[in-house]
């Protein structure tokens, strides 16, 4: 499909995936996905495990390119270049698109370095300039208050929820256009992960956020569109109201009532 | 059941304990007689002078200086050529060559110069500096010592690397840093305690290390500062002084024996203390 | 929320410096695969230049320099046999002794031992690893050769004096030093490599086996016996080899004690010698074309034969990881 089921007709297309397939190996995970992500929304993709929706994930930034052995085909068209073109360069790609992770990684550094980091990858400026830069970054990913007074302390001895929002302020920081999240709160308390999901909605609003996770409340909760995988084909994908209210296909349906999963 | 069958299972288990505790008790008495020697001929020996004079001519009184500064000099010489190249060379292996053939090849060599006879590097030393500079220097002991840290340091480096999460290289590379940057700036840090451990448990290895040094640094009885020629070293000076037969010098010999023994303590220690304060 | 407005940032500027990565990431990556072919470069150098120094020694005697007993400077006439019969000796020897004694160890330290007293045990065996060579030397020849000449030997000969076989092996006058009491040294210092390689691999045996075998009412010599080490049999037999390869080139701990004679005795209280410790004696002295030459392609013979016992180990390591650990 190369459009959502009802989306609304001035959405833009941020990211276009078209007929994409992925190989671990020889084994063929992801088989001819298309699905447009929309430009300054929440797209969530949900399925049972093993569905290939981390997969999908990890291949919009290309981590896979990581390892040896595991490649895909297709396109994956990012205001136009295809991402999946070898000649195109890696990093660029990955200042534009960044990655928070299931488990909280903060780096073995200061709260300061942790967030500084990226931004010392491609810019240099005044320490002024990267102090106001760091700040905003905090604040973005609504930490600021909380660790204000101990920017030198190490990212590693903050609690599960600030480690993750941590992560978020750091990927923030390089100011990307797509956040992927994978399965960002499964790791973290219910407070922490509601912190972190009005986090997202309000990114939302500068930000593409696509967000893979196994809990089916979250994905009705936090996200506009819906992308419903299941042993690596896209079964189903639109809005989210839609989705959860009155699905297409029977097996969306299954999953989403809870018959199996 | 049979009970002659279960009375002789049992004598056969009880006859395996005693075996056991036995030689536990076997390996600490040899420990606790090697240590008591070491301590009281070793005290014996030690005073002020060990740390303030020169090796002795036989017959009259003297210290361990030169030969304490000359190991102090080679083993740090050794320790800063052979532990970046160590851990470059680990770096390898574990970040860039993982799962190729080559790390493969590259590792089983390692390993082999790992557990290489000391005496051998020691020859092959000789072959390539102390033949080619027309005489014996520290430089050559330096380097004999260098190739017995490499291996060391390689093989603690590559397994400490091996366990950092991959989580934490990708968590860098989303942001976009390139591979020499990851490794630098987060891998080489997350890992940073256990390689310090191996760069100490490789300073323990060489501290004692006497073989490669014999024919590479030689000795000197004097005072030396020049790298460019023999110097003396703790475990060739004891050697000289324990082959001899002068007691005066078998008493240095056993004061020598019990500061590197109390060095290489030390050392494994520290690191010890280092690995656990990592977990 | 109030932050920083996303423009577009200039991705223009990011796409210059990204373009710098990548000279400085390959270069790095030279730099670490150099320092890594390094290690096989030394490796190979190690062998050329044994091989260069001994190529007089080996041009003069060729292949009978293996079972040549004799050893004269004077005449300039090298043979090997003495020293490759010493090494191979007391290594075995020492490994005939430290092999049981090492793995009961292990076995006591994983089966039997009190919770409590583990800890301070497993590291007083460790630290009879740490200890250097030399030092066991010394106390070979101040401490342990005295005691056995004036009791354990006299002792022996006398129990054995009429004996068939053993009155051969243990014969002759009691002189303290000597095979017997090198490959003693040598078995004390091997010991603990032994034990921590086999606690290692006893500790890759799942609980679950364990508990099975218990379970159906084993003892736990039966356990060790039927169930662990043979699932460790590769593990051990690899730890049992790099200890004998170790066992093979030192030097220190054997000089001091070996009595430095080249010669083949029959009976394991004779002075005799080994490959390291006849360089260890002999190199510094050594004088004439063919001495040193000769010394050295003792050296080379020595890594041959531990480069082989390495190998093997390497071999049966390789085995035991790439399993996970299953037979």
């Amino acid at each position: 499909m190369s459009e959502a089921n009802g989306h609304a007709a001035n959405d833009k297309i941020r990211v276009d995936v078209r007929d994409l397939n992925f190989y671990y190996g020889n084994t063929k995970a992801l088989k001819s996905i298309s699905l447009p992500l929309y430009d300054r929304k929440v797209t969530a993709f949900i399925g049972p495990s093993g569905c290939g929706k981390s997969t999908l994930l990890r291949v919009l930034n290309r981590m896979y390119s990581l390892y040896p052995g595991q490649r895909a085909e297709g396109e994956v068209l990012l205001d136009g270049e295809n991402v999946l073109d070898p000649r195109l360069d890696l990093n660029l790609l990955r200042s534009r698109i960044g990655m928070v992770f299931q488990k909280p990684t903060p780096f073995p550094m200061s709260i300061y370095d942790n967030v500084a980091f990226g931004i010392k990858l491609y810019e240099r400026i005044s320490k002024a300039d990267m102090d106001d830069r760091v700040r905003h970054a905090l604040e973005r990913a609504a930490l600021w208050g909380e660790v204000k007074d101990k920017l030198n302390a190490s990212g590693l001895s903050l609690s599960g929820g600030q480690q993750q929002r941590l992560c978020i302020a750091r990927t923030v920081a390089i100011k990307p256009e797509v956040i992927l999240l994978d399965e960002p709160c499964s790791a973290l308390d219910p407070i922490s992960t509601a912190k972190i999901e009005e986090l997202i909605s309000e990114l939302s609003e500068d930000y593409t956020i696509i967000i893979v996770t196994h809990n089916m409340q979250q994905a009705s909760r936090a996200s506009d569109y819906t992308a419903f995988m299941y042993l690596g084909e896209l079964v189903e994908y639109g809005e989210t109201e839609k989705m959860f209210t009155t699905p297409e296909n029977k097996r969306t349906e299954d999953y989403i009532t809870g018959r199996f999963g | 059941m049979n009970s002659v069958l279960y009375a002789r299972r049992g004598l056969t288990d009880r006859v395996f304990y005693v075996l056991s505790v036995g030689a536990a008790g076997f390996g600490l008495l040899w420990l606790g007689l090697i240590l008591f020697t070491l301590v009281t001929e070793g005290f014996g020996g030690l005073s002020l002078k060990v740390f303030t004079e020169n090796t002795p001519p036989p017959g009259s009184d003297g210290g361990l200086l030169n030969a304490i500064a000359g190991s102090l000099m080679m083993s740090f010489l050794a320790v800063i050529v052979g532990t970046p190249i160590g851990i470059l060379a680990g770096t390898y292996l574990a970040e860039y060559g993982r799962h190729t053939r080559l790390a493969g090849a590259i590792r089983f060599f390692n390993d082999i110069l790992l557990s290489a006879p000391s005496i051998v590097i020691g020859l092959f030393i000789y072959e390539i500096f102390v033949i080619n500079m027309g005489h014996f220097s520290a430089i050559a002991g330096a380097a004999s010592l260098a190739v017995i840290v490499i291996p060391v340091v390689v093989r603690t480096t590559e397994n400490m690397l091996l366990l950092v999460p991959s989580a934490l290289r990708e968590a860098a590379t989303s942001l976009g840093a390139p591979m020499s940057f990851v490794i630098r700036s987060v891998t080489w840090r997350a890992a940073r305690a256990g390689i310090l451990t191996g760069a100490l448990l490789a300073i323990a290895r060489i501290s004692g290390e006497t073989a490669p040094l014999l024919f590479t640094a030689l000795n000197n009885q004097f005072w030396s500062s020049n790298i460019n020629a023999p110097m003396a070293s703790l475990p060739a000076v004891i050697f000289q002084f324990a082959m001899s037969p002068y007691e005066d010098w078998h008493r240095l010999a056993w004061a020598g024996a019990l500061l590197i023994t109390f060095a290489v303590l030390a050392l494994s220690i520290a690191a010890r203390l280092l690995e656990s304060k990592r977990n | 929320m109030a932050g920083i407005a996303l423009e577009n940032y200039g991705t223009y500027d990011r796409a210059k410096t990204v373009r710098g990565f990548g000279r400085g990431d390959t270069r790095f990556r030279l730099l670490t695969l150099s320092a890594a072919l390094l290690v096989v470069l030394i490796f190979l150098g190690v062998l050329a230049a044994l091989i260069e120094g001994a190529w007089p020694a080996i041009k003069a005697f060729g292949l009978p320099f293996l079972w040549t007993e004799k050893w004269n400077p004077v005449t300039e006439k090298f043979g090997a046999l003495a020293p490759i019969y010493g090494t191979l000796v007391t290594s075995v020897l020492a490994m005939l002794i430290a092999v049981p004694v090492g793995i009961g160890i292990a076995i006591f330290l994983t089966e039997i031992c009190p919770g409590a007293l583990k800890r301070p045990i497993a590291i007083a065996i460790e630290l009879l690893a740490g200890i250097p060579s030399i030092i066991y030397g010394i106390w070979g020849l101040f401490v342990l050769a005295p005691f056995l000449q004036s009791t354990i030997q006299p002792w022996l000969i006398d129990a054995f004096a009429n004996v068939p076989v053993l009155s051969t092996l243990f014969e002759g006058p009691p002189y303290g030093i000597g095979v017997f009491t090198a490959s003693l040294i040598l078995s004390i210092m091997v010991l603990p490599f032994i034990s921590a390689v086999t606690r290692d691999v006893f500790e890759t045996v799942p609980p679950m086996l364990k508990e099975a075998a218990y379970g159906l009412g084993c003892t736990r010599w039966e356990v060790m016996w039927r169930v662990v080490l043979p699932y460790s049999r590769a593990g051990v037999v690899g730890g049992t080899m790099l200890a004998l390869g170790r066992a093979l080139g030192e030097t220190m701990a054997i000089t001091f004690v070996i009595g430095n004679a080249h010669r083949v005795s029959a009976s394991l209280f004779a002075p005799g010698t080994t490959i390291s410790a006849a360089i260890a004696n002999e190199f510094t002295e050594a004088l004439g074309d063919l001495y040193v030459p000769s010394l050295i392609e003792l050296g080379l013979i020595l890594f041959f034969i531990t480069f082989l016992v390495l190998a093997f180990a390497q071999l049966m390591l390789r085995r035991l990881e790439a399993s996970g650990g299953k037979r």
